[in-house]
Order: structure tokens, then sequence, then C-alpha cells
């Protein structure tokens, strides 16, 4: 754990979990795109974990580098992106960034896996679905041949895909929106990962299907105790389907904690923002409150708070120093970056807390 | 499960081949060969058909398949074990083509001559002409009847055996059916192909005995001065008959000469027989022409992989490779490499042609190569290579299996546009006294041949391949077009975002 003590952007939370029992441990993950002009950094340093049997989510708006920080997770960033050397992401026990492309190949599948946001376009259309899953099943179960394709059946019959023998030699365009997904799913589970990675995997799909798809996933998650992290920029979604949650900005996580804290006392201007755009939230008739303006892009290390110039609570600090995350509320897993914190502390305190220059900043 | 059961957009799709009654349940998951034999009427019925059409062409097929390869030359290659073998082959080949078909030449036999009774030698005594005729009908039917059963065989499978009721590559299919320009296109290269595969029958008289070895073959005609059959050198024979524009010196498109040799295209300067002359030099441009492209479009699509898939580098590299060789003048390059190679051994084969094909497919693979670029670095970025990278796919499998098939059309479409393009070539050369040499026939040498004589009435010689030329490329184009639309990329691999809003709204 020393190289936590370097870091001052870990979590209280690292060192709550043994790692024994972390299916996926991200610590400090920055990843980098190198453009002509400037450099993006899409995922500027965060960390987080996924113990066995967990779904954490990842949520956030789109452009704030949740996507980006699946595909560092399974190593599918490509030039002109790059992940910092000094990023850790570990994987039984195995920092995985530091994996070869054929190092990295055994890993992808049957150790973590990932279902895309549209499942149309993660299917090739001139394969049959049933091709698709026994090409997933020679890789990692060795099955060929009829019983690969009798494994395809049952993988789709657990999915809940009527008529599974029918479907198996059918086409991914004769598949509706939500048996797709299905699919999509049936193949990953092929794969029989550890982790599953589900990148907004409702988002294509419209609300009925999405509650099938979320029970689907939880019923799977249940059975086969996976992992899962959960990306969506669904607030109402990850209320249902995550156990702890990542709420990120501009490449940066701004608070992380339990599910139940997190929507009972949310802390960042950010979070509470988010939960006010829910509609159940709501009483019917008013206008559900959007946060206005965009995701800025992270195109230099922060100085600030990036959320800064719509934050509702912001004061001239912000704009000149870079909120670490920090303990707030009761539960000790609950950290926000927002300079407003710690409540204990008057705003000055807080501020001077939060600067760099401040060696006890974590404590 | 609800409302997401039911089976979404593509269902309309299925086209006018779902006819599910005669596909029994049960048998999905077996092999073809299971499939076949639980349901063995349609296959057997088909190949009896096609046993009946090979049996029609034994010989022919036989000698066809063997005699391609060079047999000499390959047995010299490697003395001792393959010499013999290959020796064996080209006997096999020989005696096959002696086994008697449907369009051998002594079925429907057209020389002959003619006696103040009438003709002698031919079959049935029917003239020459319409012997001749009534062979390239055979031959030509005979073909057509393959290409029916071909596309009756898919529809079997299609109908009884094919698993899924409806694949992508369906609408493909039904696409370019509709497509009278591809079909147009279709027609023209299958006549070409035939022409170039029987070259040997169809022709009125052989490569061997009219072109090649003239001094070696004699023919009988009746004399009229006195009244005897006689017989006579066939290069003798030529030697009156040639077409040089004055007097008498000309025999036609569909004319006699008076040997009693009948001339569809007329004969060449020399006196040789343009149609023999024709649709040997077919073959010889077909062989060369998918040999070259052959080349190219093998560096093309594995470069094509390597960089959609690797891009960066690898792509740089490439593109600097291929930039090397576009900067060069194609033809210039392959007159001068052709004569620097003109002494070695490998200018032997087919007297040049491997050398131009090779030349071709080296010069030849940039463009196509710049032309699959786009598809495949577009197939690259589909969420699917990404799928099949995230669950593990070695590179090689999913550069084969899930960007190869994208590509595979649009090469299709620039080969068949390049194919013209490198018939003409090869023709060009050909006409320059470069290229393959004579006596092998190759349509280039006809028009260079004939140039002399256009504005005279041997206009015949110079005109009618160069016709030829143009017609055959023009259909190689509208094969491409027809592939092209056919392909439909819009449609099918186009953006997925509407078919997917489609897909969930109907879900
Ligand atoms: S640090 Fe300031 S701007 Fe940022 S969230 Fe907190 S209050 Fe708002």
């Amino acid at each position: 754990m020393s190289r936590h003590a370097r870091d001052d952007n870990v979590p209280l939370n690292a060192d709550a979990t043994s790692s024994r029992d972390l299916a996926l441990e991200v610590e400090n993950l920055r990843t980098v795109f190198h453009t002509e002009h400037e450099q993006i950094h899409a995922v500027d340093g965060i960390s987080f974990n996924i113990r066995r049997g967990e779904t954490v989510g990842l949520v956030g708006e789109s452009g704030s580098g949740k996507s980006v920080t699946a595909r560092s997770i399974l190593g599918l960033i490509e030039s002109p992106g790059e992940i910092d050397p000094a990023s850790a992401i570990r994987f039984e026990g195995d920092n995985i960034t530091e994996y070869t492309e054929s190092e990295y190949e055994s890993i992808r599948g049957d150790g973590i896996a990932m279902v895309f946001q549209d499942p149309l376009s993660t299917l090739n259309p001139v394969y049959t679905v049933g091709n698709q899953i026994k090409e997933a099943l020679s890789l990692h179960q060795d099955l060929r041949g009829t019983a690969a394709t009798e494994r395809a059946i049952e993988l789709l019959e657990e999915v809940g895909i009527p008529d599974a023998a029918r479907r198996v030699t059918e086409y991914p365009h004769q598949f509706s929106g939500g048996m797709r997904q299905r699919a999509v799913i049936a193949m990953a589970l092929a794969c029989a990962p550890e982790v599953l990675i589900c990148d907004e995997p409702t988002t294509a799909l419209d609300v009925t299907i999405q509650a099938q798809i979320i029970d689907l996933l939880m019923d799977i998650q249940a059975e086969r105790d996976l992992s899962i992290l959960f990306i969506t920029h669904d607030m109402g979604v990850i209320a249902e389907v995550a156990d702890r949650v990542n709420v990120m900005y501009a490449g940066e996580i701004v608070e992380s904690a339990p599910v139940e804290p997190l929507f009972a006392e949310p802390k960042h201007p950010y979070t509470r923002g988010l939960l006010r755009s829910i509609p159940s939230t709501q009483t019917s008739g008013d206008r559900l409150e959007t946060i206005k303006g965009e995701v800025p892009t992270p195109n230099e290390p922060a100085s600030s708070c990036r959320f800064a110039p719509r934050c509702p609570k912001s004061f001239e600090e912000c704009s000149e120093v870079a909120p670490i995350p920090t303990a707030v509320g009761d539960d000790p897993d609950h950290d926000a970056a927002c300079l407003l914190y710690p409540e204990s502390m008057t705003t000055d305190e807080a501020v001077a807390h939060h600067r760099p220059a401040d060696d006890g900043g974590e404590q | 499960m609800g409302a997401d059961t039911d089976v979404g957009s593509g269902s309309t799709r299925t086209g006018e081949f779902r006819e599910e009654a005669s596909r029994p349940e049960g048998d999905r998951d077996l092999p073809l060969s299971e499939r076949i034999t639980r349901n063995p009427g349609p296959a057997a019925t088909w190949a009896a058909v096609v046993a009946v059409l090979i049996a029609a062409e034994f010989g022919a097929i036989v000698s066809g398949l063997l005699s391609v390869p060079p047999w000499g030359w390959v047995g010299g290659l490697v003395p001792g074990v393959v010499e013999p073998v290959a020796a064996l082959l080209a006997t096999v080949a020989e005696r096959g083509a002696e086994l008697p078909t449907i369009t051998s030449r002594s079925v429907i036999d057209n020389t002959g001559y003619q006696t103040p009774s009438g003709w002698e030698g031919t079959t049935l005594g029917l003239s020459p002409a319409v012997a001749w005729a009534l062979r390239v009908a055979v031959i030509y039917t005979y073909s057509f009847t393959w290409l029916l059963v071909g596309w009756w065989g898919y529809t079997l499978y299609r109908r009884h055996y094919r698993i899924p009721d409806w694949t992508p590559r369906d609408d493909v299919v039904n696409r370019f059916r509709r497509h009278s320009w591809g079909l147009f296109g279709l027609t023209i290269v299958f006549a070409f192909v035939v022409m170039a595969l029987f070259a040997p029958v169809l022709g009125p008289t052989t490569v061997d005995q009219n072109i090649e070895n003239p001094y070696e073959n004699r023919i009988d005609y009746y004399n009229d001065e006195t009244g005897q059959v006689e017989s006579i050198f066939v290069g003798e024979a030529n030697g009156d008959t040639q077409s040089r524009g004055q007097g008498d010196n000309n025999v036609g498109p569909l004319e006699y000469d008076q040997y009693d040799r009948f001339h569809p295209f007329g004969t060449l300067p020399d006196g040789k027989d343009l149609f023999t002359f024709m649709a040997s030099g077919a073959r010889v441009s077909l062989l060369v022409g998918l040999t070259s492209l052959g080349i190219a479009g093998g560096f093309a699509m594995v470069f094509a992989m390597l960089t959609a898939y690797y891009k960066g580098l690898v792509d740089l590299g490439v593109v600097i490779a291929g930039d090397s060789i576009q900067a060069m003048p194609q033809l210039l390059f392959i007159i001068l490499a052709s004569f620097v190679l003109s002494d070695t051994w490998i200018a032997e084969v087919y007297n040049g042609g491997l050398v131009l094909a090779i030349l071709f497919g080296i010069t030849g693979w940039p463009a196509l190569w710049r032309a699959v670029r786009g598809p495949a670095l577009q197939v690259s970025e589909r969420e699917w290579i990404d799928a099949a990278k995230s669950y593990g796919q070695r590179p090689r499998v999913t550069m084969q299996k899930h960007m190869l098939p994208y590509v595979v059309g649009y090469f299709l479409i620039y080969a068949s546009l390049s194919l013209g393009g490198v018939i003409i070539g090869i023709a060009g050369l050909s006409f320059l006294g470069l290229g393959i040499e004579a006596p092998v026939p190759e349509w280039g040498r006809a028009v260079s041949a004939g140039q002399p004589y256009v504005a005279t009435q041997s206009w015949h010689i110079s005109l009618i391949p160069g016709i030829l030329v143009v017609i055959i490329v023009t259909g190689f184009n509208a094969l491409g077009d027809g592939v092209r639309d056919a392909i439909d990329p819009e449609s099918d691999i186009g953006d997925g975002g509407n078919e997917n809003v489609a897909a969930g709204g109907g879900a």
C-alpha cells in the first residue's frame, strides 16, 4: 500500500477492503489522448475498486470519461491515446497496464468481458447470433461443433431468449433491440468472465426493455457471482443496480459512496444536480431540473474545480484550487471532491485542506 | 419475456425465398452432410444433373484441369521426383483430350470441302459455316446450362438445406438479380470466360494446325481444275488466303476461302484464321489477367487488413511502399522489366505470359490496396471489432472473420474494373510488339497486324479485336457496378443508428 501514501487522489475506502476480496482495482488511472494541438486528459487520475460479486456504478454525463475508463481497463486504448505508466489496474494480483498485447488477449473475455452500448453494432451482421456465441465459446471453453451449438442454445435460454434453438441460427437483424442485447450478454457469458463491464447496456433500448435487461443482469450476477462495473449516465438505473457508485465528471471521480448514502445525502453539487434531473424524485408536473452547460474537455492538468463554471455553489477559490477526495457524511466510504468539505471546517480551512502544498491533506 | 419477444424489424427483410415448410425442425444443429442424408431428394436430383453435365464433357474437363500448368516446365524444376509425375499428368491430360465430348470438334466437324455433289468431310454433310455455328451454339448452351444448374443448386440449398431462413447475403443476391446493367456485365464476362475455356474447340480450326505449326499439317480440298481431291500444307493454303487489303487478297468475316475453309472473323494478314486466334487469345488474356489480379489482390488484401487493424506505422510503411511503386509509370516499368527478364527461364512460361502477370501484379497492388483501404479502415472502426477484441479474439482471426468479408465485396468491384485494364494493358503491350511473344495468340497483336489495313476491305483484322476488347472491358465494368450496387454499403453495413432506433421502437 506504499503507493497510496504518495498518492493524494486515493479515496479513503481503498484501504478498507483487503485486496483479496477485490475483483478489480483501479489506481490513479490516467488516460491521455495526444492530439495535434493539445493533450486531452480523458481520464485524469481516478481510483476505484470492485469487490467480488458486487456491482459498482460509474455514472456521469457523456464526455465525462466513463467509456475511456472501460476501454482502458480492457487495454483497448489505441494511439493517439495512452495510459500513463504511473497508473495501475490490478486484476488477479497483476498490474495489467503493464501487460503486452498478447498477455492482454489472455485475460480479455474470460477475465474481463464487456457489454457495449449498441447491441446492433456489437454483433457482426453477416454471422448468425449462434456463430458469434460459438466463436466466444471456442476461444474460452474450447467447445466446437454440436457441443458448442448446444451450449450456445443453453446460453440464449439463460438470457431469456425464447425458442433459442431456432434463434441461434438467425442473424442479428432478425432480432429486436432487447433480444440483441440479450444475445450480446449471452456472448459475454460464453467467455465466463470474472468481471463484466457494462457500458451503457440499456441506453439504446426503450424503457420497458431496459428494466428487463437490468433484471437479467442482476439475476446473472447473483447466479454466477459476477463482479460488474456498470457504466451509465442514468442515475435512475444506477439506483437500481449499483452497490457502490462513483460519480465521474470531466475525467475525475467527484463523489463515491455506497448507493444508499449517495441517494439519501448526495454531497457534491454535481451529484445533487444529477439527482434532481431524475423524474422520480420530482413531484409530477414540475419541469425536470437539468444542469446547464456541458462537460468541459479536460485539456490540461486540473488546477481548479472542473465543475466550477456550472456549479451553483462555486466561490472564488473554486477556480484556483483543485479539490481532492475527502471523507464526507457518516459513511466511511463516502467521499467527495469539493472545496465545501469537510463540513466540520470553515471554508478557509477546507480550502487549505485541498491545497496541494498542504501535506496533511488526506486526513 | 413480455414485449420484446417479437422478431423485430429484421423479419420484414426475409425475401421471396422464405419457404420454411420444407425445412424440417430439429435439424438445425446438424452438419450439412447430415441434413442432406435426412432429405436426399433435391440434392440427389441436382447431383444427377451435374453428373450428366460432367459426363458430357468428361475428357475435356480432365484434360482442361490438367493442362493448365506447364508440365514440361514444372517437371524441369525438380528433375527426378516431379518429372515423371508431371509427365504422367501431361499424358493423362492428352488422353483426356482424346475422349469424345459433346463439344468435341469430331462430334460436329466443320472441316471439309465442297465437291460438285455437295460437302464432304463435314458432319451430316452440313456446310462448314452451319456446322461451326452449331458447335458454337452447343458450347454456349452447355455452358449456360452450367450457369443455370449452379443457380438452381444454390436455390435448392437455400430452400432445403440451409439452416437460417434468411442471411444478409440473400439481400445482396436479390439486389444483383434485379440489376440489369450488372446482369448485362455478367453475361458479357460469362461469354468471354466461356470463350477462353472452350478456346480449343470454339475456333473453326485449331491453333496447332492453323497458327503454330502450319507446315506440319495438311488439309484436303477439292481442286476445281483437276476435279480431284488434293492435299496441301496449311501453311501453303494460308499463303493464298491472306487479308492484305487490296485486290483478291482478302478473306473477310463470314467468308469461305478457296480451300473451303470458313472464317467467321476473316483471316489475318498472314492468312491465318482470326477467330481461332481470338478464341485462343481470350484464354491467354484471361489467364494472365487473373494471375496478375491474384498476385495484386493477395498483396492488396493482406496489406489492407494489416493497415486497417494496426494503423499507425504499419499504415505509413505501406503508404510509402505503394507510393514509390505508383510513382513509376506502370507500362514503362513493365516494358523495361520484361525486357530485362526476357532471357531468363521465367520468360519462357507461356511465352512471357507469366512475367507479364507477375509484373502487372507487382505494379498493380497499390491501386487495389488504395481502393480497399478505405472500406477496411471503416470496418475496423466497427464496434464488433472492439467486441471481438474485448472477448480476446486473436488479431488474425478478427481480421479474417470480421473484417475480410466486408472488404472482399469492394475488392471484387475494383478487381473486375482493373481486370479490364490489365487486358487492355496486355493487348497494348502486344500491340507494341512486347509482352506475349508470337506465335501465342494475343489480341493486341491482331490489332497491330491489321493496323495498316484499317482503311481497306481488310478492316476486320484490327476492328473486330478492338471492338471485342471494348465490349469486354465494358462488361467487366458493368459487372463491377452491379456488384457495388448489390453490396449497397449504406443499407447493410451503414451506420447502425437508424436501424437500431427502428429496432428499439419495434421491440
Ligand atoms: S469545489 Fe466549488 S465549484 Fe467545485 S463543486 Fe465544490 S463548490 Fe462547486
